[in-house]
């Protein structure tokens, strides 16, 4: 599949964003520790964001951005809960 | 389809499956929280942004919370081995109602068929929000045409919605052993 237009090579690298989403997943199971684990889904938190913004250059829909904008910050919170529940044993707010 | 679905499918069910599977809750949660990040995008990317907004907040923030919230009041048990072992009669379960569900996968449009209701195609003259506009005060008699939709048109799903959430209140007073929310 060669991409024509700028809109479908947008489309190709959110999908090979995807693709590394995958990998970055291995690390989410596998990875020995909590730490290990919430690292990688704040990464795979931050490459929604870029897929997202990616997503709606492709399929021009500027709306998609609101989006990627709840999930930056929201997707923060749930790296904080966690990080806090891990030390605290309990606290979670 | 293209290369961004069913990449993004594959995605999906890889964290669903480990979600499910995984022995340590905790380490379920964060798990969960990727597999919530997924599927926003392809809500996103299937021209749903309402559904994705609502998964962003619902399965980023406020589940990942409320499930700490849980954990953090019982007991986890120290774990030997990374991943629980397969429940032979549930996955014979969950496989039966997969099957179900995909027998019902050809009565669907495909995403972006013209002839698919929302579209103008079939039984509908037009589009339904076209619809909605010009005959909601004829065939229901409300001024407001939103609240036709919830109430009239769909009356029957939103009174089974309002039995489910006061079922869902009446489940947690019991569980709870109380008789009023305070």
């Amino acid at each position: 599949m060669i991409p024509t237009s700028i809109e479908e090579i947008f489309l190709l690298a959110a999908a090979l964003f995807v693709l590394l989403a995958i990998m970055m997943f291995y690390r989410a199971v596998a990875g020995p520790t909590t730490q290990d684990r919430l690292l990688a889904v704040n990464v795979l938190g931050t490459n929604t964001v870029v897929i997202l913004a990616l997503l709606a250059a492709g399929l021009d829909e500027p709306w998609f951005l609101d989006i990627a904008l709840i999930y930056a910050l929201l997707n923060f919170l749930m790296a904080v809960a966690i990080s806090k529940f891990t030390v605290e044993r309990g606290g979670v707010l | 389809m293209s290369a961004v679905a069913y990449t993004l499918v594959v995605f999906i069910l890889l964290a669903a499956v480990a979600t499910a599977l995984f022995r340590d809750v905790l380490s379920a949660i964060v798990v969960f929280g990727a597999y919530s990040l997924g599927m926003a995008i392809l809500y996103t990317y299937l021209l749903a942004p309402d559904v994705a907004m609502t998964e962003a907040a619902i399965g980023a923030g406020v589940t990942t919370i409320l499930l700490l919230l849980t954990i953090a009041r019982t007991t986890r048990p120290s774990t030997d081995r990374l991943f629980e072992r397969v429940h032979l009669p549930a996955v014979v379960v969950v496989g039966a109602f997969v099957l179900v569900l995909f027998t019902l996968l050809p009565d669907m449009y495909a995403v972006g068929d013209p002839d698919a209701p929302i579209w103008g195609g079939g039984v509908l003259a037009e589009t339904p929000s076209v619809y909605y506009v010009q005959n909601t005060f004829a065939d229901t008699g409300a001024q407001n045409a939103v609240s036709a939709v919830l109430a009239s048109y769909r009356g029957f799903d939103t009174f089974g919605e309002a039995v489910v959430v006061f079922a869902a209140g009446v489940a947690v007073l019991l569980v709870l052993k109380r008789e009023v929310f305070t």
